[in-house]
């Protein structure tokens, strides 16, 4: 029978090390995080980190879609979104739903509604799929700010009790750091086996050229759907975490500013790389932050803008028109041509000592 | 415009006896109030149809979507303040400067950006653009602040009874000036060497360079229209709607859709693509609760692009292997 | 060895970069804070970017204002005070991210915000959670219906806002027939469905209950909808621009009826916006508008004279009602640490005792079941003629 996965080769074996030393890395973040006192550190990063990894949930997932699969999509928020109002709806309306059991909900019916509108929009390719993916977006943030007996309309849904399995309740930011972030180490996980399986290679022909793929026998709409429901049940996932994180939801959190920013991330963090989402949500969460701060390492800027709030977002959309230009296969890629580079230089370097000794000099 | 095939042709009649019937229907059933939907329908669509010639001309030349293009409109409406109410600039010289600096904006984006990305992909482009959009709505706030400004009408506020309907005078000179547009936009591409050469590089760019009109020429030449067309747009359309610097996404969304009616890439399908989508829009508020008004630019979006993704006027695209 | 690999450095290099986003971005400040023992930190987390700007800017300035008048007299008993104030973007997840950070890493004792209702409701489970009393600018109901322990509130709520219109349309123009139109966002939807429930039981029927789009800017549809109907008088409840707009579709299409707005539209832009459209239009607002409608000599009078001289005199604009939410929720919580401290509990006994404090908006007075603080009586109803507000009697 054949195996699921073939044998594990150098990049794989790679790939899983790099994944360990990512997760021990990440757990150990509380530890030293939680020891530098509060007016050195000037921020929870334990509670920006949950949020990090929600957004990071839906990341990866969307990565696997534009990266390896090929596709875009501009409407992920909606994923999101619905993955966080079923939670919430159970959670609320029924008191005794087990909140667990409304986060899987929330991932499988996000599924669902991607299998539902993925199979028709996935014809579509570029640019047209990218409007469509928009326009189901804007329709998903309209349908939950107007039907409003279920979602709480524009004023949302209060009080979404915090997660809890088996009794072990996940109320505070550190219990569910630890939850989150485990979550996206499997959601990571999954990620590398997938492109190394089957699937994955079919995607990576798809991607390289839909027509070429479809001659060879690849079944193109079958991997492309696929892979769309899998990012649909990564980001809704990530979206009823995220409702039992901040325990409320409204329209405003699943907006189309969110669908543009995950994409961002995407983009940002290196497309076609598996460690991309992970690299872009981390920047673009901390960026701001960064941004905040320039004024006080930057002596020279005048006092008068001390709103920076109103530069902030300035600042934001020149960085994307830079970086687009500049790096647009990501940082991650950036920083892999570095190490090449400098692994290059390092190897000329060594020959050339080794060229002179055996010279005899 | 160039041959059609009979599949079109009857499309296009059945979309335009359907969209008649509807319009039709209204006004029997609600008669002046009808009326009145149809030409605030009219006025707002006109504005869609002057964004959406902007998106058209952009695509047709360089494949790429600008969403930046609304921004362009809210530019053009918060200069006309500073200059007109602010710097007590007469009307005809504010409308005549804030156009020019967004046209210079526009082209120099286009040089500085676009132009060294054109071998990028599609995603990274839209990512440039919509980093555009956001830098555009961040420098407006930066400088005017987040209060919606008032301009005063071009021509005084009374309003002008039609048909049992009322129009405040402004609305007039948004029709005006999409007329005009549109007539500037046919002669430019169809009786000017540039414009038939823009045409030809959309189809046929080695051919067209061969004969002087490079891509990079086009793509220049069709951001600048299309800059031009959307700070226009945003200077006439002010002393109604109130520019404000978030003015600008909103109105880029329904430009959008109603460019994909008409046909991405088909100027006279922007046009067609704006009124229809403006009327549309109306009757639907005037129908339905009126918060799903904004999803009907949506639905449209979505049928369009599955039924028909060339729209009513386009041509369908050709996949490059 | 696996280093020798290219996609091995990466990863490593990928770590590090990680490693060094978040360490610089922890070692960032937004503020220069004051970490000596003897300062009395409140955390603010206010709309300073996004929609909600124009009412978190004027309560940032109020802040700062207060701060300053504080630590050039003798502070709260001898204590220094700061503001930390933080930007939430408009967005409930970053005013809750920003709540969190503050109560956490900057260890202050009691927390303002936020200017809009969404982001405050995202910022209430981390106060409870935390135990730390979160006085809020905000005026949507469900923020404290029911009653949270360490949740209060400034501005006049919704309800009251209401309550003062149905008294109007009762007791000056005493119609029986009226129509709304209101914003679809969350102010003006839970507005009107409050006025429509509360109506008939002053005998007033609604007629016609329509919504427009925030970002809308022609409302002609819902307009000639309601020019049907035997309105005698339409409730337009939102924020601007809509209601300018609607001032001007009304003149556009003839409509004669009163136009009667919310607290929303208690602001100078919308006067601006409309032109020669608002004369004519009555709303609620705040004594605060009209110094003349409190009487003279009075503490409260004496107030908002000095505050509104002010706040002109620092920041060369008037100040509007947002800037005396900020100020008033500042004056509660810096009277409460009077006799609190920095005690988190206290502080919490200490607001909920407030009796009859004079603030800018009115005079509070909290309960263990009423943590709004002002009530009906501290808004008057307000005309707009020939572009200026006169206080209707």
């Amino acid at each position: 029978m054949e195996r699921l996965l073939p044998k594990p080769g150098d990049s794989d074996r790679r790939a899983y090390r790099t994944l360990l030393i990512v997760a021990v890395f990440i757990f150990v973040v509380p530890a030293w995080s939680r020891l530098i006192p509060g007016s050195v550190l000037h921020m929870d990063i334990v509670n920006i980190m949950v949020l990090v990894g929600v957004y990071a949930c839906a990341v990866v997932g969307l990565n696997l879609l534009v990266g390896y699969g090929g596709q875009i999509s501009l409407g992920h928020a909606a994923f999101f979104g619905v993955g966080a109002y079923t939670t919430a709806i159970l959670c609320t309306k029924l008191h005794w739903f087990p909140t667990w059991l409304g986060i899987i909900c929330g991932a499988v019916l996000a599924g669902m509604v991607g299998w539902l509108v993925g199979k028709p929009v996935l014809r579509l390719k570029g640019n047209y799929l990218a409007m469509a993916t928009l326009g189901l977006g804007e329709i998903a943030f309209i349908l939950f700010q107007q039907v409003k007996g279920l979602t709480g309309g524009t004023v949302g849904i209060v009080d979404i009790p915090p997660l809890s399995v088996f009794g072990l309740k996940f109320d505070t930011d550190l219990k569910l750091f630890f939850v989150v972030w485990a979550v996206v180490m499997i959601l990571m996980l999954l990620s590398i086996n997938l492109i190394r399986s089957r699937v994955g290679r079919g995607l990576r022909a798809l991607h390289s050229s839909e027509v070429a793929a479809d001659a060879m026998g690849v079944n193109t709409s079958r991997y492309k759907v696929q892979v769309f429901v899998l990012s649909a049940v990564f980001a809704g996932l990530g979206g009823a975490l995220f409702a039992h994180f901040q325990k409320y939801v409204n329209p405003e959190s699943f907006t189309l500013a969110l669908s543009i920013l995950f994409i961002t991330m995407v983009v940002v963090g290196g497309m076609g790389n598996v460690w991309g989402g992970l690299v872009g949500v981390v920047i673009l969460t901390f960026l701001p932050s960064v941004i905040q701060a320039l004024p006080q390492w930057i002596p020279g800027l005048p006092s008068g803008l001390a709103n920076f709030s109103n530069y902030e977002l300035v600042l934001y959309g020149a960085l994307l028109i830079v970086f687009m230009m500049f790096l647009p296969k990501g940082v991650a890629f950036g920083l892999s041509r570095a190490g090449k580079y400098s692994e290059v230089r390092a190897r000329h370097l060594r020959d050339r000592i080794k060229a002179r000794k055996m010279e005899g000099r | 415009m160039n041959t059609r095939d009979k599949g079109q042709q009857k499309l296009l009649w059945g979309s335009a006896i359907v969209v008649g019937l509807v319009v039709v229907i209204t006004l029997i059933d609600k008669r002046s109030i009808g009326m009145q939907w149809l030409l605030s329908g009219l006025t707002v669509g006109s504005i869609y149809a002057l964004v959406a010639m902007g998106f058209s001309v952009i695509y047709s030349s360089t494949r790429v979507i600008n969403f930046a293009q609304g921004g362009f409109s809210m530019l053009g409406g918060m200069l006309m303040f500073s200059l007109s109410v602010s710097g007590k600039l007469p009307l005809w010289l504010g409308f005549i400067l804030a156009v020019l600096i967004v046209t210079a904006l526009g082209a120099g984006f286009e040089r500085i950006v676009i132009h060294p990305m054109k071998d990028k992909s599609a995603i990274t482009v839209i990512i440039v653009t919509i980093g555009l959009s956001i830098f555009m709505t961040a420098i407006a706030k930066w400088i005017w602040g987040t209060d919606p400004v008032k301009i005063a009408a071009f021509s005084g506020d009374k309003p002008i009874r039609f048909l049992g309907a009322s129009l405040v005078p402004q609305s007039l000179w948004v029709f005006g000036l999409t007329l005009v547009a549109v007539a500037l936009v046919f002669v430019f591409f169809n009786k000017t060497l540039l414009g038939k050469g823009m045409r030809a590089a959309a189809n046929n760019p080695d051919a067209a360079s061969l004969v002087g009109v490079s891509s990079s020429t086009s793509s220049l030449v069709a951001w600048t229209i299309a800059a031009g067309l959307g700070a226009a747009a945003g200077v006439v359309i002010a002393p109604i709607n109130f520019a404000q610097y978030s003015a600008g996404t909103a109105l880029g969304l329904k430009g959008f859709s109603a460019a994909v009616l008409g046909g991405l890439g088909s100027a006279p399908g922007a046009v067609v693509g704006g009124l229809v989508l403006g009327v549309l829009e109306q009757i639907t508020a005037g129908y339905l609760p009126s918060g799903y008004k904004d999803a009907v630019a949506f639905v449209i979006l979505i049928l369009v692009l599955l039924v028909r993704p060339q729209g009513l006027l386009g041509r369908p695209e050709e996949v490059k292997v | 060895m696996a280093l020798r690999n290219p996609g091995w450095k990466a990863a490593t290099a990928i770590l590090c970069l990680l490693v060094a986003v978040m360490v610089g971005a922890v070692g960032c400040g937004t503020q220069k804070v004051d970490t000596s023992k003897s300062v009395y930190k409140i955390g603010a987390v206010l709309s300073l970017s996004g929609p909600a700007a124009p009412l978190g800017l004027p309560e940032q300035n109020s802040l700062r204002m207060l701060e300053e008048q504080l630590n050039a007299g003798s502070g709260v008993n001898g204590h220094k005070v700061q503001f930390v104030i933080e930007d939430d973007q408009s967005n409930p997840a970053t005013a809750a991210t920003a709540i969190a950070k503050l109560i956490n890493q900057e260890n202050v004792s009691a927390m303002i915000g936020s200017s809009s209702t969404g982001a405050t409701l995202a910022m209430v489970p981390v106060a409870m959670n935390s135990q730390v009393t979160q006085v809020c600018c905000a005026a949507g109901t469900a923020i404290t219906k029911p009653p949270k322990k360490y949740i209060f509130r400034t501005p006049p709520t919704d309800s009251m806002a209401i309550d003062k219109v149905l008294g109007y349309l009762t007791g000056t123009l005493k119609v029986q027939k009226i129509a709304i139109l209101h914003d679809a966002n969350a102010y003006g939807t839970g507005g009107a469905t409050e006025l429509a429930a509360k109506a008939p039981t002053k005998g007033i029927t609604v007629v016609a209950n329509e919504s427009y789009g925030s970002t809308d800017t022609d409302m002609t549809p819902q307009l000639t909808k309601i020019q049907q109907t035997p309105a005698q008088a339409l409730v337009v409840w939102g924020t601007n621009p809509g209601p300018a707009s609607i001032a001007k579709n009304m003149q556009q299409l003839g409509m004669k009826i009163p136009f009667i707005g919310s607290n929303g539209i208690a602001n100078k832009t919308f006067i601006t916006l409309a032109g020669a459209a608002a004369n004519g239009v009555a709303f609620p607002g705040g004594n605060m508008l009209i110094p003349s409608s409190i009487p003279a000599g009075t503490p409260w009078r004496q107030a908002v004279d000095k505050f509104s001289a002010d706040y002109k005199a620092k920041y060369s604009k008037d100040a509007d009602t947002f800037a005396a939410h900020g100020w008033d929720a500042g004056l509660i919580l810096t009277a409460a640490m009077k006799t609190a401290g920095t005690d988190k509990a206290k502080i919490q006994s200490a607001v909920q005792a407030t009796k009859g404090l004079v603030g800018i908006d009115g005079t509070y007075t909290f309960t263990s079941t009423n943590h709004d603080g002002l009530n009906v009586n501290d808004l008057i109803m307000i005309k707009i003629e020939n572009g200026a507000w006169t206080q209707i009697k």
